[in-house]
């Protein structure tokens, strides 16, 4: 027998030579990346491309298996690439890049273009909304893949008939009740939490003020949880004397040190032991005694040669932990004061992380809550469910599996692939639905046309654009946004109408909002890149959406057609999961 | 602790190293098992290409024995996983009982009935547990017989509290049942029974565990699977597979009108064939089921696993 006897069995002789003539690409090169290219090449694709921006970290080789020691701080994708190489047994044309995938110069819209299918094996909603917005501009087919801890989930995504990426509401994270964050943390995880949710948030990052309506529901929801109410009064005061706190931020670092501790870590921590009744049955808590570290500390601070911060495993001392504290808030205020309008927690972002290693760690020992190493806490905070390989092999061979109906016949159709949820029961292993249709209310591809407008020259005035965009779609009137949220035309803002494109900021790779200000039709993104000639989209739009309060009706499950049956179904249906 | 102790001191034996085999070598070694014995006296093929990643990319191996030809990539995956390789033949192997003997857990992949029944009257004669797994292209399964095997299950409370002695499926009984109110977590002990293999064959049990409509609705691949592995793994014709898979739904107890033209059909250009993405699931599930197993964590197949390609299922029977 040949070398492709069997998939020309399991595919069919014409549908292996639609795959074997198809170029491909894959997005990630992690752990189901390494996975999945492994069964694209043996699948028989004729040419795959692999896209990943990151290096090889030493955390990555137990559970993805091309990576070894040897290539630790080395592209991904290039590794990958080199590492398959010995199993191209189809002759696969492989061709990584080393880059971010949203970079328009490195990943023009023309190199998107040429692909026939789209596979996601990233780790990140920030790309995969990218990627899904580039499969709605150029409507291609998409395999979007997920995996935490042992459940993962596959969903092919064929634009404008099925349901897209930004269709499925994402998932909000875990939730503790207030109380137990606030005022009787009993693990690391609640310290955690407090610092990250709720100290860190208050003093850094952007936040209402609180209405007065806001803080009667919060009230309301603390006291559905607790009916002590010295407990909730004095976790109202708390909110109010942090917002406080926060204009603190425009001090010194010894102000704001000094300040934050002393209520913090000391003064909160007296009114908390005054409420008896939380400590009839806990351990109470006892404050920090800051004085006694105050000039330990500020020798530590003086002395420019600790190496405390880039000790990441060790479990540091609560004398280590104020240094870390000082250290970090200095630079966040440092930041603040140079411009930046709020920060936000970023578990990569080493000054919001040491913040809050050092702010949990001195509040579980205040606790008597074990105190945890940077590299702990790093993994709680980032909300990180460790990666499972196993399950990135099925679901690698998931995301395989769904997509070869596509290459029967080409159709962007709904009818025949699944998206797959990967969760062990007793009497199954995976869970399947059907394709839904895009949700109506979807942002991305039910409120909104999009296409690629081509522009000849960025020397045109924007007035020049305006008029060729409402002649060409019949709009009365508009609004337009460039990029992500820059407002740069409305019937009240006519600042612009003279100046070049060139100023204002168009480019190649940008997008272009377009939004009717009669509210008639529907809104229109436009792709844009410089061709040869002026060329907008052949779009015709539809009439915009409007909708009323949402009802419970819409819930229903549709019954399904021409199935008459007596037994009532005993599995319930399958409940929609998020990736 | 202990989760990690009994995998690292577990001693895997696995018969047949084919393209599903390959996934579950991987997926163990990289969860750091003790030690991985491999059985396979196959010489490689051509075809063997289409699926099996190991394999040294040359065609002058094509022809020679496969096991020393890939053992260092396998090794290569984790240093600290002890890879010993046997080029017997696993049926003259069958007889050296002893040799059975030392394993904590045994793998068979690609084998017909009767090599199935007589491994696993060794299994049950040691009491061994025993995982068996196959493939037909986008179609394959699992069986398990893994004697008798308690686990403990935590997981966020759902509303129905359990009662000691309920039975969650067939064979998978809770035998202890506590919730940590203050984490919003309930613990479970369950534990499942096994039948020997050469029982499910013949089993009654799917009627007990289906309803009317679920026994309607079920797949053309659970008959028809368990068919094929009566035969010698010789191609068979849509004809014979017809016939064979109507006896066995007979055996079953269950109607022939499952069985449809196209499951007969894909089977009839499928049967014995590998194809990767099929293997990684089965691989990875197979793996990942072992693994829960030697830390008693989760409860396990129990015991026959469907892998359905053309419907993307995974449906689960205690036969
Ligand atoms: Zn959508």
């Amino acid at each position: 027998m040949a070398k492709d006897t069997y998939l020309k069995k399991v595919l069919g002789e014409e549908r292996f030579n639609h795959i074997k003539a198809s170029k491909v690409l894959m997005v990630g090169a992690g752990g189901i990346g390494c996975e999945l290219i492994k069964n694209l090449m043996l699948t028989g694709f004729g040419e795959i491309h692999i896209v990943d921006l990151d290096t090889i970290t030493l955390s990555n080789l137990n559970r993805q298996f091309l990576f070894r020691q040897k290539d630790i701080n080395k592209s991904k994708a290039m590794i990958l690439v080199k590492a398959v190489e010995k199993f191209n047994y189809f002759d696969c044309k492989l061709i990584p890049h080393h880059g971010n995938i949203m970079n328009t110069e490195l990943f023009p819209i023309s190199w998107w273009s040429s692909f026939d299918y789209i596979y996601n094996a990233l780790d990140n909603v920030e790309a995969r909304t990218y990627v899904n917005s580039i499969a709605l501009f150029l409507k291609k087919p998409l395999m979007e893949s997920g995996t935490t801890g042992f459940q993962g989930q596959v969903l092919p995504i064929y634009p404008y008939q099925s349901e897209c990426f930004d269709c499925i509401p994402k998932d909000t994270p875990t939730t503790y009740p207030v109380c137990t964050i606030r005022s009787t943390p009993s693990k690391p995880v609640h310290c955690i939490t407090w610092a990250k949710e709720f100290l860190f948030m208050q003093l850094f990052d952007e936040v209402q003020i609180l209405s007065p309506e806001k803080l009667a529901e919060q009230r309301k929801i603390l006291e559905s949880e607790t009916t002590d109410k010295k407990e909730i009064d004095n976790l109202m005061n708390e909110t109010n004397e942090l917002n406080d706190l926060r204009k603190l931020t425009s001090s010194t670092i010894e102000e704001f040190m000094d300040n934050l501790v002393n209520k913090i870590f000391v003064k909160d921590i007296e009114k908390l032991i005054r409420i008896d009744s939380l400590w009839k049955y806990r351990k109470q808590p006892v404050p920090l005694d800051y004085a006694t570290y105050n000039s330990e500390l500020s020798s530590m601070v003086k002395s420019t040669s600790s190496d405390v911060l880039h000790n990441e495993t060790k479990v540091w001392s609560i004398l280590e932990n104020l240094y870390v504290l000082y250290q970090a808030s200095k630079s966040l205020i440092d930041r603040i004061q140079s411009g930046e309008k709020f920060i936000s927690f970023d578990k990569d972002d080493d000054d919001t992380l040491n913040f809050v290693v050092s702010a949990s760690n001195l509040r579980s020992s205040i606790f008597g809550i074990d105190v945890m190493s940077k590299f702990d806490i790093k993994q709680i905070a980032g909300n990180i469910i460790p990666a499972i390989a196993t399950t990135n092999a099925i679901i690698s061979g998931f995301s395989d599996l769904q997509s070869l109906n596509y290459f029967k016949s080409y159709e962007l159709s709904n009818q025949d692939a699944n998206t797959v949820f990967v969760s062990m029961k007793p009497n199954r292993f995976v869970a399947r639905a059907t394709l839904a249709s895009p949700n109506p209310q979807c942002a991305s591809c039910s409120l909104s046309s999009r296409g690629i407008m081509s522009l000849s020259s960025l020397d045109g005035t924007l007035q020049e654009l305006i008029d060729n965009i409402k002649e060409f779609y019949k709009y009365e009137d508009i609004s337009l946004i460039l990029g992500k949220n820059k407002l740069i035309y409305d019937f009240d803002f006519e600042d612009n109408v003279d100046r070049s494109l060139n100023s204002l900021g168009f480019k190649s790779g940008e997008t272009l909002l377009v939004q009717d200000d009669n509210d008639e039709l529907e809104n229109l993104e436009l792709y844009i890149i410089i061709g040869e000639e002026f060329k907008l989209p052949e779009l015709t739009l539809r009439a915009k959406k409007v909708f009323k309060e949402e009802t419970d009706a819409e819930d229903d499950e549709p019954i399904e057609e021409g199935v008459v049956d007596d037994i009532i179904e005993v599995e319930p249906p399958i409940k929609k999961q998020k990736v | 602790m202990g989760t990690q102790l009994r995998l690292r001191s577990a001693k895997v034996l696995i018969i047949n190293l084919g393209s599903v085999g390959m996934e579950i070598v991987k997926n163990l070694v990289l969860g750091g098992i003790n030690s991985i014995d491999i059985v396979d006296d196959s010489v490689i093929k051509e075809e063997d290409y289409a699926a099996q990643f190991f394999l040294p990319n040359d065609d002058k191996f094509i022809g020679e024995l496969k096991l020393p030809n890939i053992i260092e990539p396998i090794k290569e995956l984790n240093n600290r996983v002890n890879i010993n390789i046997h080029t017997d033949n696993f049926n003259q192997l069958l007889a050296d009982k002893d040799f059975f003997k030392k394993f904590d857990l045994i793998i068979g992949t690609e084998l017909v009935k009767q090599e199935i029944i007589e491994l696993n009257e060794l299994t049950r004669t040691f009491n061994i547990p025993l995982y068996v797994t196959g493939l037909h292209g986008i179609f394959g399964y699992i069986i398990t017989d893994l004697i008798q095997h308690v686990s403990t299950v935590e997981r966020n409370t759902i509303n129905q509290a359990k009662t000691i002695g309920e039975e969650l499926s067939l064979n998978k009984v809770v035998e202890n049942y506590q919730v940590d109110k203050p984490n919003n977590k309930e613990i479970l002990t369950i534990k499942d029974t096994y039948s020997p293999i050469s029982s499910i064959f013949t089993s009654d049990n799917l009627p007990k565990q289906l309803s009317k409509r679920q026994l309607r609705k079920l797949s053309s691949s659970l008959p028809i699977i368990l068919s094929l592995l009566e035969s010698d793994r010789s191609e068979l014709t849509t004809e014979e597979i017809n016939l064979k898979a109507i006896q066995m739904c007979s055996n079953l107890g269950i109607s022939p009108d499952i069985l449809s033209k196209e499951y007969l059909q894909e089977f009839t250009n499928q049967q014995f064939t590998e194809f990767v993405p099929t293997s990684a699931i089965l691989g990875g599930c197979l793996a990942q089921d072992v693994i829960q197993f030697l830390s008693k964590r989760e409860s396990p197949i129990n015991n026959t696993l469907i892998l359905d390609g053309l419907r993307s299922e995974m449906p689960i029977y205690s036969l």
